[in-house]
């Protein structure tokens, strides 16, 4: 189910050579996205004994950081759209870099909440979505697999983080520590970088040749450029249909788009307790901590390997057409690891655990936006990035909680981890059934378009 | 190196820590297993009393015993009056290797030590005897498979390590090693910056009478008077378990090592923290370091972006003007002098080969346009 290529993008996307720097510095973006929020909990013990407050109240941190990072979805898709994924990342990462600084400053946690949640979350947000939309922008056949190196980026920097943090905490104090991770933040803006602008209007293909090829093969060139462009062309136009240009809200009343939304704002629900509660379940069943923080470490590097294989399975010739079915069956398959994980009580049992959850976890996160890109199509993704962000921005945040009350009412994890695994198995089912009734409107849709051959298609 | 199976069992490890070797489930001839009940002392987890309820067979053995009077190292104190009523009791169920335990005492109280043989133990009948340091404990008392003692512990003399050895045809020993309650400090050093404040925070898992604070003043300690410095200092205690150490307007002469004391009825315990005042420049420096190489990659990326655009530009440039050493060329025309055609060329046919010249090159100029506009 490939889409059709020029309509799509208006250019061929190179599928390599630059993309690859591209899918670089955009694994450093998401790494520093995704993982940020966890390797700073490192600090809550002592921020706590200075500022003399709870540990609820820290924590609030990081869920402002979190929810930020993925409320600013939106704003970042408009952004985005108005001025290419380069200057929006470079921006974040001084947004981010500023944040941590002026939070080696901070004197109340207030102020923290603003430095460290919304100033460096929003950064992040600016950060997360530019990275993402780009790859789909610089490769086509091989987005799979591009998709899947530039998502191994997270739990890269992760392993990375986490012990930079305790170096740094341990040799410079908490305010040390938080100076210095702003001057890392700021390279992010290293990986703006790299993501140099493409499309038909910028890229390749010169203004002037253009001009001539079109008087000499008397053909028409689709430009599919900035946005602006069009706008001095058409000139007046109404509000609605500006907004349309920046955030292209008809994507809800795309099929594809609305089964993915539902399905992905259902399975988050469960997709980050287990990580949160994985430690304490170890600790609970009577581990040591070493041994505990040991199958994290687990889980992060069978996610490090599983998440580029994925990314070539899922880009091999029987898998792509049908990539809607391998991403539901695994979340079907995470959801099945976590309904197993009660009846694992030993040590080994839980390695073993850690092991699939690590591979089920990495196969969805390598497929989470290329499932996204397959079916609303490269062009439309900036704005459907920034819209799923924002909708699976409560469900992600409510998740821990949820399972956290679980466990306090019952005294017992396994509660818990039934609640993340039915969960994430009716997501995966309900994705799994949506899209077979999406595959098959869709070839109704293509053979109804094939049977008008005789019109020429305008693109 | 296999998990430590505490578990439910221990669940005050830093109170009763047990030195033992890591437990097979199974019992066994071997079966080591310490049971910790007390009653009275403050403990923080709630869920320890749901284990209090598996624990009333030990509690009878308490009960069965009341006329039985124990009698330490020092009869004086059996004339005092414990402070609390409450009773500790601790046993030991011994097999091959000797067991060791720690026990915290904060307050004057009763303790009765239980050393217990094993089920399948091969030792019948064997001489038991009960010691501190080298001294003999008398008065010990008997059950079927259990010997025990109780102390009353009121003064901190009383508190050490009682050691009961078992003499048969092997020798088993357990040791209770009595001591006051720790503190916790923190083992690596807290590091701050000349003007913040420092907070040092000192717990402990007893409700201590009193806490001081000791500043190092070269090798003796020096306490911490909040009073005359109240700018400077200011001690806060949080709850009978935490105390707090801030210190403000942090300078570099206010490094070194600090002591926070918990003074209990049978005695104080000290904790160590060492402050570390760093200047500014210290994180100042590994950050204009990332913030300098984050300016040369950014600048590196774009200088490298600005050349391979110009030689992009230079060689489509060259593409359109027929450039012989430009890339993506077919059979080139090759243009020749006007004076070459006329050497050897009547004049008509000069203009024809230059008419015809004219029209390769533009053909060759389409050709190859098409070329760049499907190919690139």
């Amino acid at each position: 189910m490939a889409p059709p290529v020029l309509s799509d993008l208006g250019y061929v996307p190179p599928d390599g050579g630059w993309g690859w720097a591209v899918v670089f510095g955009a694994s450093i973006s998401i790494g520093f996205a995704f993982t940020f929020p966890k390797a700073f909990t490192i600090y809550f013990k002592e921020i706590q004994a200075v500022f003399n407050i709870s540990y609820s109240q820290i924590a609030w941190t990081t869920s402002i950081m979190c929810a930020t990072t993925y409320g600013g979805g939106p704003i970042s898709s408009i952004l985005v759209n108005r001025y290419g994924s380069r200057p929006v990342v470079m921006f974040g990462g001084l947004l981010c870099g500023v944040g941590m600084i002026s939070a080696a400053f901070c004197t109340s946690i207030l102020q923290l909440y603003i430095c460290v949640g919304f100033i460096t979350g929003f950064g992040l947000a600016l950060n997360l979505q530019p990275s993402v939309i780009i790859i789909g922008k610089y490769f086509l056949k091989r987005r799979p697999i591009a998709n899947g190196l530039a998502m191994a980026g997270s739990p890269v920097m992760l392993c990375t983080l986490a012990p930079l943090n305790q170096f740094l905490f341990d040799s410079f104090g908490w305010r040390g520590s938080f100076l210095i991770l702003g001057a890392i933040l700021l390279n992010c803006c290293v990986a703006g970088a790299l993501f140099r602008p493409i499309g038909a209007g910028t890229a390749l293909v010169k203004t002037q040749v253009t001009e001539e090829a079109k008087e000499a093969l008397k053909g028409k060139i689709p430009e599919d450029g900035p946005m602006e462009n069009r706008a001095e062309e058409e000139g007046g136009k109404d509000c609605f249909e500006k907004i349309n240009q920046y955030l292209d809200f008809s994507l809800f009343k795309h099929r594809g788009f609305l089964i993915y939304l539902i399905g992905n704002v259902l399975m988050f629900l469960g997709f980050f307790a287990p990580i949160v509660f994985l430690a304490p379940y170890a600790k609970h069943t009577g581990i040591d901590e070493y041994s505990a923080a040991f199958l994290l470490s687990i889980l992060a590097i069978v996610d490090m390997v599983a998440r580029p294989t994925t990314g070539i399975v899922a880009n091999s010739k029987w898998v792509r057409p049908r990539i809607q079915y391998f991403f539901s069956f695994a979340i079907a398959f995470n959801g099945a690891c976590h309904l197993l994980c009660p009846l694992a009580s030993s040590y080994t049992g839980l390695i073993v655990y850690s092991s699939f959850f690590g591979l089920a976890f990495g196969m969805v996160c390598a497929m989470l936006f290329e499932t996204l890109m397959d079916l609303v199509g490269a062009a439309r993704f900036t704005s459907a990035v920034g819209l799923v962000t924002i909708a699976e921005c409560c469900t992600i945040l409510l998740g821990p909680p949820i399972g956290g009350i679980l466990i306090d009412t019952f005294g017992d994890y396994k509660y818990m981890f039934i609640k993340c695994g039915s969960v994430m198995v009716l997501a995966g089912t309900f994705l799994f059934i949506m899209n077979y009734y999406n595959y098959r409107m869709l070839a109704k849709e293509e053979k109804e378009r094939k049977t008008k051959e005789e019109e020429p298609k305008s693109p | 190196m296999p998990p430590h199976r505490g578990g439910g069992r221990w669940q005050m490890g830093r109170a009763a820590s047990v030195i033992s070797r890591p437990v097979a489930s199974a019992p066994s001839p071997l079966l080591m297993e310490g049971l910790i009940r007390s009653q009275g002392h403050d403990w923080e987890d709630p869920a320890m009393t749901t284990q209090d309820s598996s624990q009333t067979q030990v509690n009878s053995v308490t009960k069965m015993q009341p006329g039985h009077e124990s009698s330490g190292p020092h009869v004086a104190t059996q004339e005092l009056k414990p402070a609390s009523k409450e009773d500790s009791v601790y046993e030991i169920v011994l097999s091959g290797a000797p067991v060791e335990k720690n026990i915290s005492v904060a307050s004057p109280t009763k303790v009765e030590l239980i050393c217990k043989l094993g089920e399948d133990s091969s030792l019948k009948n064997p001489q038991v005897t009960w010691k501190k340091g080298g001294e003999t404990i008398s008065h010990t008392t008997k059950t079927q498979n259990s010997w025990s003692i109780q102390l009353t512990i009121s003064e901190s003399s009383q508190l050490g390590s009682y050691t009961c050895i078992l003499k048969g045809e092997k020798e088993l020993t357990a040791t209770f090693h009595l001591h006051v309650p720790k503190t916790e400090g923190r083992e690596k050093p807290v590091i701050t910056y000349i003007g913040d404040t420092a907070v040092m925070v000192c717990k402990t898992e007893y409700n201590a009478k009193a806490w001081t604070w000791y500043m190092t003043n070269g090798t003796e300690l020096a306490p911490i008077n909040t009073i005359l410095h109240t700018d400077k200092f200011e001690i806060m205690r949080k709850s009978a378990k935490v105390s707090r150490l801030e210190i403000f307007k942090l300078s570099k002469k206010d490094r070194g090592v600090y002591w926070c004391e918990a003074v209990f009825d049978l005695g104080s315990s000290k904790a160590r923290f060492e402050l570390k005042v760093l200047s500014i420049s210290a994180p100042l420096k590994p950050f204009i370091a990332v913030v300098a190489e984050v300016a040369i990659l950014v600048t590196t990326i774009v200088l490298y972006e600005v050349y391979s655009k110009r030689k992009g530009k230079v060689n489509q440039k060259k593409t359109l003007l027929g450039d012989p050493s430009s890339s993506r060329q077919r059979s080139k025309p090759q243009k020749v002098s006007k004076r070459f055609l006329e050497r050897r060329f009547k004049p008509r046919e000069v203009e024809n080969i230059t008419k015809l010249q004219k029209m390769y090159a533009t053909m060759h100029f389409k050709h190859s346009l098409c070329f760049e506009v499907l190919y690139i």
